[in-house]
């Protein structure tokens, strides 16, 4: 591992200003840090700078009315434990509880989940699903984008130079649920995931894939054939045969196509029933 | 005061045990591995220089053995470092010492290697694709071949009235110590110093001293606390190595392996494929042919048993009247085929229980009564002709039936319950010697072995010197000597240490209490017992303070020294069935049988193991609560391979998995309710009956896992492990 | 070193680190620099648990901590458990039960259970501790004991 420098910026001004002072590459962000440390580990990345964000105000959760704003520096097991979060995101805190064991989620944040933009990351699906907002403070000011405009590709964002993430914000309560495969149920990369909600607001799904490459997608076609709340059995046996024809349930060392493929339908149905029991139990 | 069975709790509870990892030194150096990037090539050369080139830094590969050694030459068949083809992906071709890990890392990355590809020979049924249809030509990579008969095995299988087919498939499995290997080397005095986290001090020395081709009596070993061992630490790995550095460096040098490396020079239980075919006429086997490929990577001369070992446990412990089994140990570009706890018999194991099952369901017998019909007791031979000693094995099976049964009247739907049978020819033919001393407050136990986690040196020794001489445990202790100072011993390995050892101990107590006798008098058993802090000696209504009864001379040297050695029985096979190979007899017959209930996840193949229940064989309980502990902790290892864990390579022999989230071994969540039942009476040759402990727990899981997938699906899984992802594939193509 | 420079608590005693390089782990800071070697060493890349320390009372994977972006904050490593909430409980739990064998894995369980009960209390259902252990790798064992000793900690209380 090539040694590096960091900095800890009491500011989200002066963190802009050294991370815009860097070239690509040669500064990066330092958030939780359990995923960047192995890049550097392995030498998948070599910056020689890092701007640690342990200082910026950011660690922060609240309730804005129905919406629920994230501060990106929270860490995960501070998420978890907010008041009524399985109640009213349960997708999002039974995805948080997927995540590694305590140890790893008092680290671990959501900031740095999107910033790394893994393909594996079990939180991405559902803050999909939930119509996440990421809130971005760059150079050029602050800026909002959608979670689907800001997730690219695996490991690549819409962060421009210097950007960081703020917070992320979730409009609205949704009855969800995330669910997830593994080799081993738990300390494992899930091979396949499905996250789903409802909004109450415009009355309809969405449902989202992970573990997928090159990033968790949504999947409006496996969201349009749920008719309310309570969709009907063939509602979701048409939505199950839609999301099992996504062209991103390829093969790789986790898992076959062929099982994905098998497996998707499966998910997608209990998910969704999860999440519509859930629907009918906040009605 | 920390209380517990266990007296290595208090130090490895407040963290003051030092393991072979936090080995450190003042002026000590930082050792580093350079590991050769492809499975298969040709070491064009290897540049040290840019290594060198940095601060503090020793780099040395194999051009420089011949100056550190003196000119001295280690096996050919063994050399530290490739010289002119690299064998398997991982294979050292270099090591360097830095002032700093750091430091070492830098300068291991900094050596260039020029390594040009050659073909790459991956996978084992790509070398026979006709096999066994096609003979194998002699000329095929074959590390060793095996082959016994007895009777004409064509003709009874033609005859049987049903005959059973069926192809089998395992996988690599690696033992994962949660502690890497790690040592420390120094150069000093002419004597080659390495002290180590290892399962073996003398093993070590030995492998050191034919590696180098230095005398064993120039190499000291010592050990340390050793954070698991399962086989992985039974020979030398690191300390050729840090020793040469140290030499080069003229400081220590410590060297220690990070998971991805110990996952990458492998030396564990490689893939195989097996053929069986089972002949039955009239509800009994008449003929069986055993067919077997075993991949042994590059293999190792004096590894090339495995396969007559393997070919062994693939018969079973199974009454046989015609038998033929053949078995190809074959070279691949892996690292070399090494000792996993049971070497291939969990493997061997699921192959022949779950191959007898569909034998009874062809036939239309309970599994469980088929093998009762069939299963060898005392006096019986074994298909090599061995005639078996004391036996639990149909008591064990008797008893997990009736678990089994029960179990069966009460699982709900998607659930299934199975039960396997393992055996195990517990190793204690070894040479194991003890001495101990007894002073006036208590019983001393000198060792070169080092307590590695299973209990057998710091809770088994120490139990067999309680039942020999009458003292309590707290008075008793074992000290750690290197191999300059310590009684020779083979291995804390092959389920031997408490019957090998043990009975050195034993021998060595008996030969102490002797001596006390002759100068104590009176009559019958001689025992001791604790008096304050006092050991006294009591025969009838004698009865003195062992402080009295030492010699001047013994107590300057803190007690009477006594010396016990342990000799295995012989045992032979029939040879005249062996047509080509090794086969090898049994020291002492041991075994298990398992039951599992398990519940199926149909439409995602997620297995999740309900309750577990384990009767073992054990000739007699030596501690209770440490051999409880020994049963949990294998079942829990062989769930891994039933479920989990399994090496995958890629097509060019890379290893795609040498991490802990990609080799998955099994975690607190999944862990189910397991109840140990301990069958006692089928005295082994350990001490007081004792047989051993260690191995024969892993043996039967993943058979009886297979088993309760089979009952639950009514699939029957024909390779390891059991993902989600093959149990769905079996359970869709049924 | 001079009163005013970064500095953490390891144990209760102040430990400066202005020479502590910014890319120097936790770990290696703790086994490597301050001598406690009860802290393990496994994977370095947070999927053992082996090396799990409390960083304000709080688990933590050194050896995914740089230990510069914990400046000021305390550290209790399993040299300094006996004095941390449920830590005695813990110790004594372990021991009863035999909760370990060969012991590698046993200050990180020690510490992540310690940690875990002090955050979760006596109250939280027995299956949610184990599940929350999961990341804690055990290879001896086969967790039976460990459970065991879980049930024991939770039972005696801090």
């Amino acid at each position: 591992m090539a040694s590096f420098h960091v900095s800890a910026p009491p500011t989200a001004e002066e963190a802009v200003r050294e991370l815009a002072s860097g070239a690509p590459g040669e500064v990066a962000v330092l958030a939780g840090g359990t995923d960047l440390l192995l890049d550097l580990d392995e030498g998948r990345a070599r910056p020689a700078r890092l701007v640690s964000l342990r200082n910026l105000p950011w660690r922060t959760v609240v309730w804005d009315g129905a919406e629920l704003v994230v501060g990106s520096t929270l860490p995960l097991r501070a998420l978890e434990t907010v008041a009524g979060l399985g109640e009213r995101h349960p997708a999002l805190f039974e995805a948080v509880r997927a995540v590694g064991g305590v140890a790893l989620r008092h680290r671990a944040t959501l900031g740095g989940n999107l910033g790394r933009s893994a393909p594996a990351s079990d939180l991405l699906p559902v803050l999909l699903a939930l119509d996440a907002e990421v809130d971005l403070v760059g150079p050029g000011g602050a800026r909002s984008l959608p979670v689907d405009r800001f997730l690219r590709a695996s490991r690549e964002t819409a962060l421009g130079r210097g950007e960081l993430i703020r917070a992320v914000r979730l409009p609205e309560p949704r009855p969800s649920a995330y669910l997830w495969q593994r080799v081993r149920p738990a300390n494992d990369i899930s091979q396949l995931s499905v996250a789903a909600a409802y909004s109450p607001s415009d009355r309809r799904w969405r449902v989202a894939l992970g573990g997928v490459p090159p990033r968790p997608v949504l999947v409006p076609e496996a969201s349009t054939p749920l008719d309310g709340p309570a969709p009907s059995p063939a509602a979701v046996a048409a939505g199950a045969r839609r999301i099992a024809e996504h062209p991103a349930l390829v093969s790789d060392r986790r898992a076959s196509d062929e099982y994905r493929r098998g497996l998707v339908g499966v998910l997608y149905t209990r998910c969704v029933r999860a999440a519509a029991r859930r629907a009918g139990a906040a009605a | 005061m920390i209380r517990s069975f266990r007296p290595d709790a208090g130090a490895k509870l407040a963290g003051t045990a030092g393991f072979g990892y936090d080995l450190d030194r003042p002026g000590m150096r930082f050792g580093a591995l350079v590991l050769a990037a492809r499975a298969h090539g040709r070491l064009d050369s290897v540049d040290l220089a840019p290594a060198r080139a940095l601060p503090g830094v020793v780099a040395i590969a194999a051009d420089d053995l011949s100056t550190l050694l003196d000119g001295a030459h280690g096996d050919p068949e063994r050399p530290p470092f490739a010289s002119r083809e690299v064998m398997y992906d991982g294979q050292p071709i270099a090591a360097v010492a830095a002032p700093t890990l750091a430091g070492a890392r830098a300068a291991a990355a900094a050596v260039v290697a020029t390594l040009a590809p050659l073909p790459v020979v991956a996978d084992l049924e790509s070398v026979f694709p006709e096999w066994p249809e096609a003979p194998i030509a002699s000329s095929a990579p074959i590390a060793a071949h095996v082959h016994a008969r007895r009777g004409d095995v064509d003709r009874a299988l033609r005859e049987a009235a049903t005959v059973v087919r069926g192809t089998y498939r395992t996988s690599g499995v690696h033992q994962v110590a949660l502690e890497p290997h790690a040592c420390l080397a120094e150069v000093r005095d002419g004597l080659w110093h390495v002290t180590t986290s290892t399962q073996s001090p003398f093993g070590v020395r030995e492998d050191v001293a034919g590696i180098l081709g230095i005398p064993e009596r120039s190499i000291v070993v010592d050990g340390t606390w050793v954070g698991g061992g399962f086989g992985g630490k039974g020979a030398s790995l690191v300390e050729p190595y840090a020793l040469l550095l140290a030499r080069a460096a003229g400081a220590p040098v410590r060297l220690a392996l990070t998971y991805r490396e110990a996952f990458r020079l492998g030396r564990t239980t490689l893939p195989s494929v097996v053929r069986m075919e089972t002949g039955v006429t009239d509800g009994a086997i008449v003929a069986r042919r055993v067919r077997l490929l075993l991949d042994v990577g590059t293999s190792l001369p004096g590894r090339d048993f495995a396969t007559g070992y393997a070919i062994g446990f693939l018969l079973g412990p199974y009454r046989t009247p015609a038998f033929e089994v053949e078995g190809y140990a074959v070279r691949t570009h892996k690292p070399p085929f090494g000792p996993h706890r049971a070497p291939y018999a969990p493997q061997a194991a699921f192959v022949v229980e779950s191959h007898l099952n569909e034998v009874a369901r062809a036939i239309g017998e309970d599994p469980a009564a088929f093998r009762a019909r069939h299963v060898l007791a005392e006096g019986d031979r074994t298909a090599l002709g061995q005639e078996v000693s004391a036996f639990g094995l149909s008591e064990v099976l008797r008893r997990a039936t009736a678990v089994r049964d029960a179990w069966r009247r009460d699982a709900g739907p998607g659930r299934g319950v199975g039960l396997g049978l393992g055996f195990w020819a517990t190793n204690t033919g070894a040479g194991g010697e003890a001495r101990v001393l007894l002073s006036p407050t208590g019983l001393e136990i000198v060792q070169g072995e080092r307590e590695i986690g299973s209990g057998s040196v710091a809770v088994g020794l120490v139990a067999a010197a309680e039942r020999s001489t009458g003292l309590p445990r707290d008075a008793i202790r074992v000290t750690y000597r290197d191999t300059s100072a310590a009684p020779f011993d083979a291995g804390v390995f092959g389920s031997r240490t408490v019957g090998a050892l043990g009975q050195a101990v034993d021998a060595a107590c008996r030969a102490a209490l002797a001596a006390l006798g002759d100068r104590l008098g009176g009559a019958g058993e001689l025992r001791l017992e604790l008096e304050g802090d006092e050991v006294v000696a009591i025969r009838g209504t004698a009865r003195r303070p062992v402080r009295s009864l030492l010699t001047p001379e013994e107590r300057r040297d803190g007690g009477l020294a006594a010396d016990g050695r342990h000799t295995g029985a012989p045992r032979t096979i029939d040879e005249s069935l062996v047509v080509e190979g090794g086969f090898y007899p049994y020291q002492d017959f041991t075994g298990a049988a398992h039951v599992a209930e398990v519940d199926v996840d149909r439409e995602t193949g997620a297995v999740r193991v309900v309750r577990y229940a384990a009767f073992h064989d054990v000739g007699v309980v030596v501690d209770r609560p440490t051999a409880t502990a020994q049963i949990e902790g294998g079942i829990v290892m062989g769930l891994g391979a039933a479920l989990t864990e399994e090496s995958i390579w890629s097509d060019d022999g890379r290893l795609l998995n040498p991490g802990l989230l990609d080799y998955r071994i099994p975690t607190l969540g999944e862990v189910p309710p397991i109840d140990v039942t301990f069958v006692e009476g089928f005295a082994g040759a350990g001490p007081f009956g004792a047989k051993g402990l260690g191995e024969p727990p892993i043996i039967p899981v993943p058979a009886t896992i297979a088993a309760a997938i089979r009952d639950a699906t009514g699939v029957s899984l024909t390779e390891l492990p059991f993902t989600p992802e093959r149990v769905a594939r079996a359970l869709k193509r049924a | 070193m001079t009163g005013d420079g970064a500095r953490i608590t390891v144990n209760g005693r102040t430990a400066p680190i202005t020479e502590v390089p910014g890319d120097e782990r936790l770990l290696d800071t703790v086994r490597w620099r301050l001598g406690l070697k009860g802290t393990k060493e496994g994977c370095r890349t947070g999927e053992c648990g082996a090396c799990t320390v409390l960083i304000d009372g709080q688990t933590a994977l050194s050896c995914l901590t740089l230990t510069r972006e914990i400046e000021g904050r305390a550290v209790t490593t399993i040299e300094g458990i006996p004095d941390a909430p449920f830590g005695r409980a813990v110790l004594d739990a372990f021991a009863e039960a035999g909760a370990f064998q060969c012991g590698y894995c046993t200050p990180g369980f020690v510490v992540a259970l310690a940690g875990l009960l002090r955050e979760e209390g006596r109250s939280a259902p027995l299956r949610q501790l184990l599940e929350e252990l999961g990341a804690n790798l055990c290879r001896c064992t086969g967790y039976a004991a460990i459970a065991r000793a879980v049930e024991l900690a939770r039972a005696r209380g801090p």
